[in-house]
């Protein structure tokens, strides 16, 4: 996947575990754990919004995208 | 062979199982469905079994079947042997639906009907439904040519257009499920 998710830094970053985070936003650990590993093939605004207010942080901090990955589209 | 209710019935247990509510006849469609697959067998084998004895003892068989020895015979005979023959031939067409079918209602009873294997199968229910009723569009067709007015092949054969809008219902939720299949593949991944 070329979308690389940056949570693990971002959660560094304040100290917090992804458990707590999980409290915070009210998503399951499951889940937050596809995302966090990059396995998610999608992720709802509502979602992001949820993190980003959790982890004080804009949505650019949590993607980007590596264009040297390949795209799950292309294969 | 009533494949047509047996689909409908079918669909509509596996729709109130997606609905989430447990329903007991999903297990009694499933004994149903390998009831019917030995019952198909069964019917495959005895037609073959018929067909066998018409040829080589034709005399007391057709005798048996009612043909009366009087002009046109031959071709009485002819006729009986050419839809034992489309019998025979509906036998697999009708296993490769009851086989699917029961395939399809294993997943809905794993609960995960909506992959694309089922998809794939209602399609190949769909082509073997059509296949079907081509045949029975030729019993129909022999029926007519093979009996004469001294003796009549009086199957009570019907053209219905229920089968065909059930292949073409068949052939429109098998894309629907393909397309179903692919959009939870799609949120499964969503978080």
């Amino acid at each position: 996947m070329a979308i690389l998710v940056k949570l693990d830094e971002r959660l560094w970053e304040r100290r917090m575990t992804l458990t707590e985070l999980s409290e915070r936003v009210g998503i399951t650990l499951a889940n937050l754990s596809i995302l966090k590993t990059g396995k998610a093939r999608a992720i709802r605004f509502s979602t992001l919004d949820a993190i980003c207010r959790a982890l004080e942080c804009q949505p650019g901090d949590l993607l980007a995208h590596d264009p040297a990955t390949e795209s799950p589209l292309e294969e | 062979m009533s494949i047509s209710s047996v689909l409908f019935v079918d669909m509509t247990v596996s729709s109130v199982r997606a609905s989430g509510s447990t329903f007991p006849a999903l297990p009694a469609a499933r004994r149903l469905l390998t009831a019917l697959l030995y019952v198909n067998g069964v019917y495959g084998l005895a037609i073959l079994g018929l067909l066998f004895a018409s040829i080589v003892v034709p005399g007391p068989l057709f005798e048996a079947l009612g043909v009366r020895p009087a002009s046109g015979r031959g071709t009485l005979e002819l006729g009986m042997r050419m839809i034992m023959v489309i019998g025979i031939a509906s036998a697999p067409a009708a296993y490769v639906v009851l086989s699917r079918l029961r395939s399809i209602v294993d997943t809905v009873r794993e609960g995960d009907p909506f992959v694309a294997a089922n998809a794939a199968r209602l399609q190949t229910i769909a082509w073997a439904y059509l296949g079907l009723e081509l045949l029975h569009i030729a019993v129909g067709i022999v029926a007519a040519s093979a009996g004469s007015a001294a003796q009549p092949l009086d199957l009570h054969w019907r053209f219905s257009f229920t089968p065909w809008v059930a292949v073409l219902l068949l052939f429109v939720l098998a894309r629907v499920f393909d397309h179903g299949a692919r959009m939870r593949a799609d949120l499964e991944g969503t978080v």
